[in-house]
């Protein structure tokens, strides 16, 4: 009864389908990012990204295309810093997003009055994606999705082993910095839901639970997507009902399904 | 240890003071090295290293600890850029024969809880041209039951992951076979079993198989040459003339022996 009133929203209807696309997109990318051990570059990116919201906003751009380009160029920055300093990898994400973050905050106070899409990227809002906002998810969607069903062999052979891979011929500096620039992308796309503070759960949490549940690659992969999907879709649902904040409300039951599956997990490992 | 069959009679890596041999001109190169340095911020660590390996060869890259057989295993798989000279796969450079190398690493380093089978990772080495069928064909190979296929990578033992990485080292028919410190990691039983694997690919497909080790007694029994190295190449030929005393102390320092396994 309240899904069928719900539906008849039209901000419903496109927080619904902005969902269901980024728990796809982000579902998928997780699981790579999780078997790479990158989960704190998607932290990284989402946190960088406020400097480039901030700058559209003071500049008056659309913030959305303005925070991926800048999420993008953080991302290359990374991978570019990784392959030419001696710093870890996550010593060089933790300086360059709290350093953009930094940035981020102190544009931020330059901005006059209040800003309510400001606030949105931070904690997520299902009601300010708008047609345009929609439009822009799918289509980075289409195209991320694109890429990674066709190297989905090369990037799990390079997520096992680097060397094996690059033996075997496959581009491994080329995919991984498409990796990277894939992530940062999706990161951002989910900040309009989730915000810049809870999308990095995203890319942790069904792949994580999914690890525990499922034996083969495939299975894994399927059972990460449909874990982002029940968790997305019922988070926004639930978020409605109870007028609780969307992306807080998404990445509790998703923080649920993750612990029930940990428990269901360590009981069949017992019995 | 099965029995040592050493074709001791037809030597097949050439020095470049070798190159004058007559019986050589006949046969044809898997690998030719030529005048290979390697260094690593300023620090040399090959250093004009010359050799030529034929085809349907089993050799070995021996030397101590820290001499680059690794970083010669390297420099020829393209993981390392040299500084100078020139390697030739089948006459080829490496960019057009990758597709003919198969490599098992000397550390195989991945997550235990990565959720992939073992028909999965053989599936991705699988070049699409040939059938699925192959990854059966290749376990089998090895020495290994079909149930194999559906275990979960991480849970193997290492002498059942050592054979699966051969298994696809192998799965696309490589003319060469290259293997880094193989033995790592298993008993004398299973040992045997991996020497057995390598003659057999040897002996059925003509594979040239080139490997580092630091068990020098272990490839006299079935390498028909050796390639010795400390950061130059100190020798090179069939292991009984090679690695003479000398060139043992040379390679090792102090006085070297060679003890035969019982086994």
């Amino acid at each position: 009864m309240i899904i069928a009133e719900l539906l008849t929203y039209p901000f419903m209807q496109r927080a619904l389908i902005a969902g269901a696309i980024l728990g796809v997109l982000l579902a998928s990318l997780g699981v790579l990012a999780t078997l790479r051990k990158m989960a704190f570059f998607g932290e990284g990116v989402a946190h960088a990204s406020l400097a480039g919201i901030a700058i559209a906003l003071l500049a008056g751009f659309a913030p959305l295309p303005f925070a991926i380009a800048w999420a993008i160029f953080i991302a290359v920055v990374i991978y570019a810093l990784e392959r030419s300093t001696k710093l870890p990898s996550d010593t060089l994400i933790g300086i360059l997003f709290t350093a953009s973050m930094a940035l981020g905050v102190i544009l931020i106070g330059q901005t006059q009055g209040y800003q309510p899409e400001l606030l949105s990227f931070l904690f997520g809002s299902i009601l300010t994606i708008r047609g345009i906002d929609l439009i822009v998810i799918a289509s980075f969607a289409v195209i991320i999705m694109i890429w990674l069903l066709a190297s989905l062999r090369q990037l799990t052979y390079l997520s096992l082993s680097e060397e094996s891979a690059a033996v075997a011929g496959i581009p491994v500096k080329l995919q991984t910095l498409l990796l990277y620039i894939a992530l940062a992308i999706a990161t951002v796309l989910g900040v309009k839901i989730l915000g810049i503070i809870l999308v990095p759960a995203l890319i942790v949490l069904p792949p994580a639970t999914s690890r525990m549940l499922t034996h083969s690659f495939k299975s894994y992969f399927v059972m990460s997507i449909v874990i982002a999907e029940v968790v997305i879709l019922s988070g926004l649902v639930s978020s409605y009902i109870f007028d609780f904040p969307s992306g807080a409300t998404i990445v509790l039951v998703g923080t649920v399904v993750f612990l029930t599956a940990a428990a269901v997990s360590g009981l069949t490992k017992k019995s | 240890m099965p029995t040592s069959s050493h074709k001791t009679n037809k030597p097949k890596v050439a020095t470049k003071n070798m190159h004058a041999h007559k019986d050589r001109a006949d046969l044809h190169s898997a690998l030719t090295v030529q005048h290979l340095c390697v260094s690593f911020d300023n620090n040399e660590v090959l250093k004009d290293v010359s050799f030529t390996l034929s085809e349907g060869t089993i050799a070995a890259v021996i030397g101590p600890n820290g001499s680059g057989k690794t970083t010669l295993i390297s420099t020829i798989l393209g993981l390392v850029k040299p500084e100078k000279g020139e390697i030739k796969i089948l006459g080829r450079h490496l960019h057009e024969v990758r597709h003919l190398i198969g490599y098992v690493p000397q550390r195989f380093h991945f997550d235990k809880y990565f959720p992939i089978t073992v028909r999965e990772y053989l599936d991705l080495a699988r070049h699409k041209n040939h059938a699925k069928s192959r990854i059966e064909e290749k376990i089998r190979e090895v020495g290994l039951d079909l149930s194999i296929l559906t275990a979960k990578l991480g849970t193997l033992s290492g002498g059942q992951l050592q054979r699966v990485l051969i298994a696809q080292a192998i799965l696309n028919n490589p003319s060469i076979l290259i293997l880094d410190e193989p033995a790592t990691g298993i008993d004398i039983v299973g040992e045997a079993a991996f020497v057995n694997i390598l003659k057999h690919l040897n002996e059925e497909h003509n594979t040239t198989i080139l490997l580092v080790s630091h068990d020098v007694t272990m490839v006299m029994k079935f390498v028909d040459e050796v390639i010795c190295v400390n950061k130059k190449l100190l020798c090179a030929g069939p292991p009984r003339t090679a690695l003479t005393p000398r060139k043992l102390e040379d390679l090792y320092g102090g006085e070297s022996h060679l003890y035969e396994h019982s086994h």
